[in-house]
């Protein structure tokens, strides 16, 4: 998918861990995982405003569009 | 409402293996008269038909194998659709109904159905060509409620295929 997720650099560069991030957000684990993974096939508004909320970041921060890569 | 659900699966759960069995033993004994008619058909007449014998006998034997053979067919249409229908109640016992996989169930017990509600075609034709069989000829009727069932298992088959789909669609929702 061309449309990538960026979770890691934003978590790193907060030097936060997923697991911080999931209480902070109210969104499980495994879920946020799926997130980070790319494994994930759609994304709430409501996800996407609490994880911007918790990360001081916009969505365009997390979502990537990279045209060209992958299928 | 949680309890009466897993009542209401594990009570479906016990007909349905219940009328799976009567339905088994039904086709057995079904298969078993007919073989017995061929094998023995004197005794088998005999066994029928009480002597001395009002009725065309060899009209009658030959109408009842075909009654067998009816009866064989149908128990054969319920055993698909019961076996699909205990798939269903097997996943909605373990939480999970909404499947692909059901769908197809459903249609599957459709077609069972469909072929149930043509089966009284040749029950017709057997009670109109054999009238020697007398009470034991099958007495059918034309019932709208059967065809609407057909109708309905079928619809309803392609509302679960949907409902499936954004099923797996939501589950990957983060």
């Amino acid at each position: 998918m061309p449309i990538s997720i960026r979770l890691d650099e934003l978590l790193e560069r907060r030097r936060m861990s997923l697991t911080e991030l999931s209480g902070a957000v109210d969104i499980t684990l495994a879920n946020l995982s799926i997130l980070k993974t790319g494994k994930a096939r759609a994304i709430r508004f409501s996800t996407l405003e609490a994880i911007c909320k918790a990360l001081g970041c916009q969505p365009g921060d997390i979502l990537v569009f990279a045209d060209g890569q992958g299928d | 409402m949680l309890h009466a659900t897993d009542r209401l699966t594990k009570t479906s759960r016990w007909v349905v293996r219940a009328a799976r069995i009567t339905n088994g033993v039904f086709l057995a004994a079904v298969l078993l008269g007919l073989l017995l008619s061929w094998i023995v058909p004197v005794q088998f007449a005999a066994l029928l038909i009480q002597q001395p014998a009002k009725v065309d006998v060899r009209s009658a034997c030959a109408g009842l194998r075909w009654l067998l053979v009816l009866g064989a067919a149908m128990a054969i249409a319920a055993e698909v659709l019961l076996a699909a229908l205990a798939e269903m109640v097997a996943s909605a016992a373990a939480g999970d109904p909404f499947v692909a996989v059901n769908a197809r169930n459903l249609q599957t017990i459709g077609w069972a159905l469909l072929a149930l509600q043509v089966l009284d075609i040749p029950g017709a034709l057997i009670a109109k060509f054999f009238p020697s069989l007398g009470s034991a000829a099958p007495d059918v009727t034309f019932s709208p409620a059967g065809w609407i069932a057909v109708l309905m298992v079928f619809v309803l088959s392609r509302v679960f295929a949907t409902g499936s789909a954004m099923k797996d669609d939501l589950e990957g929702t983060v």
